[in-house]
């Protein structure tokens, strides 16, 4: 079985690049808003994954934010192939937003 | 490492193929029948049984207010129910009738003439709505997780099936006396199946949803939503039951009574998801959205008038027409201007960027219409609708024309930033 990492390097460059990623509704990039729940590399596969969420299961723009995430990490790790997926388990709540969305939200 | 599919449990996108041909027919529509009100301005002070009356009526009614209502519910039905649209090939079916159908029976209003045109463009939009309460009956039974949402657009629909073929029978009704009483004395019937069954249901389900996620709230409520759903139907089963077998006045307080209070309790879901919010800016967008909350309560007035006055044995058309104007011209209108703005945008933001969410720069989706047009729009509307109800209730042909050019300015700035989201170029990222 190939060994899965959560290698602190390589999610940090991941998430520096996710901030790109927005939700076109709310304005803000998806690290922020607390939508990434976890990222784990597989190195021998060169295969990466991405679990996400969305602030709600009713998005409309789900399908385009999942493709935004997996467009950036794919273009971070080029040698990767993304594989992201959608969970709404455990659910988003308001108290995933970093500090600096809260401010840009005036929340 | 991934067991399930990546996409479990998210809506996925109908085609903005399939909805564009609706929002454009709707547009061009409410265009159409503003400028049909210019030049029919004086008929406005007539009874409002008059041909040019009804034939801007049902411009609104099935043009605007129907067409704007399917292509929007064609996109948001699979994200309510969390699956997809079953068909596309019915929807454009659906789209089709509508479109040659509504144009044939407005002619056949406006000429007060109701031979084959009327006939067949009343036979059309039948055919429209049956097409699409197939795609949305099989969508739901596919996707197996219905929501209270999706019952109140599932039973709009079949209130809208009933209100068109009551339509229908109207429609034969002038030329072969098919009914027992003559077409006018149904009008009643026919205006509150589509206004009540069709309009205000479906646009409380969509609401109900798209105010809350809009707002960013995670105020949810489903239980006062079943007590609404409940209220709006009793109230149209009712007036049904009382309009057909009992029709003593002082009872119709009771279906009143009952849509009354669903709208107030509508409000009140509003309020709470609005204080509930997270994003504390609300847009333009949405504050026109609900503002149309507080319009229904409008016609509710005039209706509680008209039924006041109905006890006293005195008929007054002027207020029939208000009340009708109100509804289509007022709350509707209102409730699509902000809807328009908050959905479209979005379809042709994931037409132009799906494929390039994430490798640089995009868009917003709120850059793809000039907010300024919007606003001037808005100005207009306002101004043109506050007049046209003056007009309405003093009998001024001047005043109705003045707001009648106010309100064709209002359809040409909507169309106009219409077109310039539905033109927009994709920007290289």
């Amino acid at each position: 079985m190939n060994e899965i990492t959560n290698d602190e390097i390589k999610c940090e460059r991941a998430l520096e690049d996710l901030h790109n990623v927005m939700d076109p509704e709310i304005g803000l990039n998806v690290v922020d808003l607390g939508l990434i729940y976890q990222l784990d590399f597989d190195d021998t596969d060169k295969k990466l994954y991405c679990t996400m969420t969305l602030t709600t299961q009713f998005c409309p723009m789900g399908e385009s934010i999942q493709s935004g995430v997996t467009n950036s990490l794919e273009q971070t790790f080029p040698d990767y192939a993304a594989n992201v997926k959608v969970i709404f388990d455990p659910p988003w709540s308001a108290e995933k937003i970093s500090p600096e969305g809260r401010d840009y939200l005036n929340y | 490492m991934f067991p399930s599919s990546p996409t479990a449990g998210l809506a996925q996108n109908t085609s903005y193929k399939v909805v564009l041909p609706f929002y454009i027919y709707g547009a061009l529509s409410f265009l159409i029948a503003t400028i049909l009100l210019l030049f029919s301005s004086s008929a406005l002070v007539q009874h409002y049984f008059h041909p040019q009356t009804l034939a801007i009526t049902h411009a609104m009614a099935l043009g605007w207010g129907t067409m704007m209502i399917l292509g929007a519910s064609h996109q948001l039905v699979p994200v309510l129910i969390e699956g997809k649209l079953y068909s596309d090939a019915l929807a454009y079916l659906s789209f089709l009738s509508a479109a040659i159908g509504i144009p044939l029976l407005v002619y056949g209003f406006y000429h007060f003439y109701f031979g084959w045109e009327a006939q067949w463009g009343a036979i059309l939009i039948n055919a429209a709505i049956v097409f699409y309460l197939i795609n949305i009956a099989v969508s739901m039974i596919k996707s197996k997780k219905e929501n209270v949402h999706a019952v109140f657009v599932f039973t709009a629909t079949l209130w809208l099936l009933i209100t068109i073929i009551v339509g229908l029978f109207l429609v034969f009704n002038f030329t072969h006396n098919i009914l027992s009483q003559d077409s006018l004395h149904y009008l009643p019937l026919h205006a509150h199946l589509g206004i009540i069954g069709w309009f205000l249901l479906l646009v409380l389900g969509v609401a109900s949803r798209l105010i809350p996620l809009f707002l960013i709230s995670k105020y949810h409520n489903v239980k006062i939503l079943w007590w609404i759903y409940g209220l709006v139907n009793f109230g149209l089963i009712s007036f049904i039951v009382i309009f057909l077998y009992i029709g003593k006045s002082w009872l119709y307080f009771f279906p009143l009574s009952a849509i009354l209070i669903s709208i107030i309790m509508f409000g009140f879901f509003c309020k709470k998801a609005y204080l509930d919010r997270l994003r504390k800016k609300v847009d333009d967008q949405l504050k026109i959205s609900l503002f149309s909350v507080l319009m229904m309560l409008l016609p509710l007035l005039v209706l509680l008038i008209i039924i006041l006055m109905m006890l006293f044995s005195v008929d007054d058309p002027k207020l029939i027409l208000t009340y009708g104007f109100c509804i289509f011209f007022g709350w509707i209108t209102a409730i699509i201007f902000g809807m328009t703005f908050k959905t479209l945008p979005f379809i042709l933001w994931n037409k132009a960027y799906h494929d390039k969410a994430g490798m640089g720069k995009t868009p917003n989706p709120r850059e793809l219409f000039n907010n300024k047009i919007f606003q001037i729009m808005s100005v207009f509307y306002l101004a043109g609708f506050i007049l046209l109800i003056a007009g309405i209730l003093i009998s001024n042909t001047f005043i109705l024309k003045f707001a009648a050019l106010l309100l064709v300015v209002t359809a040409f700035l909507y169309n106009t930033n219409v077109f310039k989201m539905i033109m927009h170029k994709p920007k290289k990222i």
